[in-house]
């Protein structure tokens, strides 16, 4: 008589737990039309979960489809026309209750479509996210992106229509990889990694000087560099690791230049310190 | 009744079973339970369409006592949605609404391509159809907004539960929609009581369990270091709680300057991450242990009293650790029973967070005190275990006047000169 009565004392909570576990999934779109806008800046506050964010067809200055859990996060959408000003993503809602039992649920998915017409400033920071972006033929004025714990993978699959201003990264415990970064036609571009493994990507044309200012902590970070380019790197390491892969040092001990630098259609400056991490130099013909 | 006939009643019990026990987890009322198992037999009988009618075309009235539902604002449709559903949530003939600046209709509704409507539109329960023009927003609330060739809509457009189709036509505005949630839950919602236990109980037992099942383990596999560590509990349990807290407090410094520490020495760089894993793993090695610990000498304390009051009961570390844990979860369970109560319930849950966490300062105090059970420095433990024979206890009273005209320990021996030939 006593088994069965273990028995269901045992399985009833396991049960019950499984049955109340349930969450909310719910869809959110919002799409605007493109009224002829010619700039817009965009924040894209992204908590967790998957994000996509592609080109959006003509006729549409942004859309986003999100799939979410409405226990734990709230759709952000919101357009200020005045500015322009647009701000999409997810937040995450307080908890509430006290023992909380294992609640993972199903993350965010969100497809983020941006208009191709309008110039853009895009503010992108991400949480524990992994996240897409193919910025290619978008038009870019500046971009900033900022990941948490999260793996993020930025493409310029085709030129930027427009001259960007300036490009910042910014990585916690990240994975990042941008690639197409001749594409974006960005001047300057800033990077700033603490513990993470980041690759950046020169793959693309441009013309006259792009300048590389990046800083690493305790990470790798891989520096894929374009052949036909002339490529000048200062560095400032400490306990780190640098494979130069052809570069030539010069007499300060600083410096590495590849050859024919000076007279190269197309020129990269790069100047990086890092502490703790590795340097790795990787040439694309 | 026959055991046949009674055999042949277990699938349809078991199938009514089945589709009450979703609707028991949600229901508040018994009633709540019978119309939504009803609500699910209908919705799987062959030939039944689960969507309800659509309700006949009409303008919905308004009246001054009204729930005012405002449309200029669309851009927190969560909110609005939850107040649309309030209000719609009465039968179609005794709802009454009123729209700032606009108006609102139950059923399918459609502006002609020669109409043009001014004024922000809700329509319930059906399409919205617009061919024509409207200078305003328009939500649907279970329906979908359908805009035509040649429709323009000066503002913003939000379907709930919803689609908006766009075969044509302009919106100067933003575009929204938002699904009818997978399950009736809103986050806003105050949790019902029974919910309420029911999660509670799930979260607690689970955790009960888990704790049970590791220290069933820890009996099984480090037997002695958990009754060195109990031990410490009982003898030592305000120097246990004060190191406890200390412990607390050092974790993080500790952790740091074994980082930098290994950092300085550039060659133990390599041994960070190895480092950083153990360290977490003592750490909650320390923190579980001591609390199955705690929970080890509460049990064996409670048994040991109830022996003495003449219980025949088998005294072994399973039972202490069952008890044991039992009373530490004694506030827990109160709190799944009674939490869902406001302000009593904040407090319970204070409480039974309050003594948790003593008891696991406690324990993992004295499992620093112990290390980790190795030492029995503070266990109270006298007599070694090697001493602890039948014939060393006879020879050697420890108690009452034998033991009083024993020569002190630290003093030599009678007889008996130390070799360098000194007293």
């Amino acid at each position: 008589m006593r088994l069965p009565l273990v028995f269901a004392i045992l399985v009833a909570p396991a049960t019950t737990a499984s049955a109340v576990h349930g969450q909310t999934l719910r869809e959110y779109s919002s799409t605007r039309q493109d009224h002829g806008e010619s700039r817009l800046s965009t924040t894209i506050e992204y908590a967790g979960g998957t994000l996509s964010l592609v080109p959006a067809p003509s006729g549409i200055l942004y859309a986003l489809r999100l799939t979410y859990d409405a226990d734990r996060f709230a759709p952000v959408a919101q357009y200020d026309p005045s500015v322009p000003q647009l701000t999409l993503g997810t937040e995450t809602l307080p908890r509430t209750g006290g023992v909380r039992v294992s609640h993972r649920g199903t993350p965010p998915a969100a497809t983020i479509a941006l208009g191709t017409r309008a110039d853009l400033d895009l503010d992108i920071e991400l949480g524990a996210a992994e996240a897409t972006l193919e910025l290619g033929g978008i038009r870019v004025s500046r971009i900033k992106v900022q990941t948490g714990a999260s793996k993020t993978v930025v493409h310029f699959a085709e030129a930027n229509p427009i001259r960007c201003s300036g490009a910042e990264f910014s990585a916690g415990a990240a994975e990042l990889i941008v690639t197409g970064l001749g594409y974006s036609r960005c001047g300057e571009v800033d990077f700033n990694g603490g513990v993470g493994k980041v690759t950046l990507d020169f793959s693309g044309r441009w013309s006259g000087q792009m300048h590389l200012d990046a800083g690493i902590a305790v990470g790798e970070l891989v520096l894929r560099l374009p052949r036909r380019a002339g490529i000048k790197l200062e560095l400032d390491k400490f306990l780190a690791s640098f494979a130069p892969a052809g570069l030539v040092r010069s007499a300060d001990g600083r410096t590495w230049v590849s050859a024919g630098f000076e007279n190269a259609p197309q020129q990269l400056v790069v100047e990086l310190e890092t502490a703790f991490g590795g340097v790795t130099v990787e040439w694309i013909d | 009744m026959n055991t046949s006939r009674a055999l042949r009643l277990v699938p349809a019990i078991a199938v009514i079973a089945l589709l009450a026990w979703p609707a028991l987890l949600r229901a508040d009322e018994p009633s709540d339970v019978l119309r939504d198992v009803w609500t699910r037999i209908q919705q799987i009988a062959p030939g039944q369409d689960p969507s309800p009618n659509r309700p006949h075309p009409q303008a919905v009235q308004t009246s001054a006592d009204a729930p005012s539902i405002p449309l200029r604002d669309l851009s927190h449709p969560i909110s609005l949605e939850r107040s649309i559903r309030t209000a719609a949530s009465v039968p179609p003939a005794e709802l009454r609404l009123a729209i700032p600046n606009g108006q609102a209709r139950l059923g399918d509704f459609s502006i002609g391509s020669d109409q043009a409507v001014t004024g922000d539109l809700l329509v319930l329960e059906g399409t919205a159809d617009v061919y024509g023009r409207l200078n305003g927003n328009l939500v649907s609330w279970g329906g979908d907004i359908v805009l035509h060739p040649g429709a323009v809509i000066d503002g913003d457009v939000l379907a709930l539960a919803g689609q908006v189709r766009l075969e044509g036509g302009e919106v100067t505005g933003e575009v929204r929609t938002l699904s009818a949630p997978a399950a009736e839950q809103s986050p806003a919602a105050p949790t019902s009581p029974m919910r309420h236990i029911f999660r509670s109980l799930a979260g607690t037992t689970g955790v009960f369990l888990t704790l049970l099942l590791a220290g069933f383990g820890l009996v099984l596999f480090g037997k002695a270091p958990l009754e060195v560590t109990s031990d410490t509990v009982r003898s030592s349990f305000s120097r246990a709680f004060i190191v406890g807290l200390l412990g607390q407090i050092l974790v993080l410094p500790t952790f740091g300057m074994l980082v930098v520490g290994l950092v300085l020495t550039v060659a133990g760089i390599l041994l960070i991450p190895f480092v950083v894993i153990v360290f977490a793993l003592l750490l909650v090695a320390g923190i579980v242990g001591g609390a199955l610990a705690v929970a080890h000498a509460m049990g064996e304390s409670i048994t040991r009293r109830q022996m003495a009051q003449g219980r025949a009961l088998s005294p072994n570390s399973y039972r202490y650790l069952m008890v044991g844990l039992a009373c530490i979860f004694a506030p827990w369970l109160v709190w799944t029973l009674f939490g869902w109560a406001p302000v009593a319930g904040e407090l319970m849950l204070g409480a039974a967070i309050l003594i948790s966490w003593l008891l696991a300062s406690v324990g993992f105090g004295a499992a620093l005190l112990s290390r980790g059970g190795l030492k029995e420095q503070f266990a109270g433990r006298f007599i070694p275990p090697e001493m602890l024979t039948d014939e060393f206890l006879w020879a050697t009273p420890r108690f009452g006047v034998p033991a009083a005209k024993r020569p002190d320990s630290s003093s030599t021996r009678p007889g008996i000169r130390p070799p360098d030939g000194t007293r």
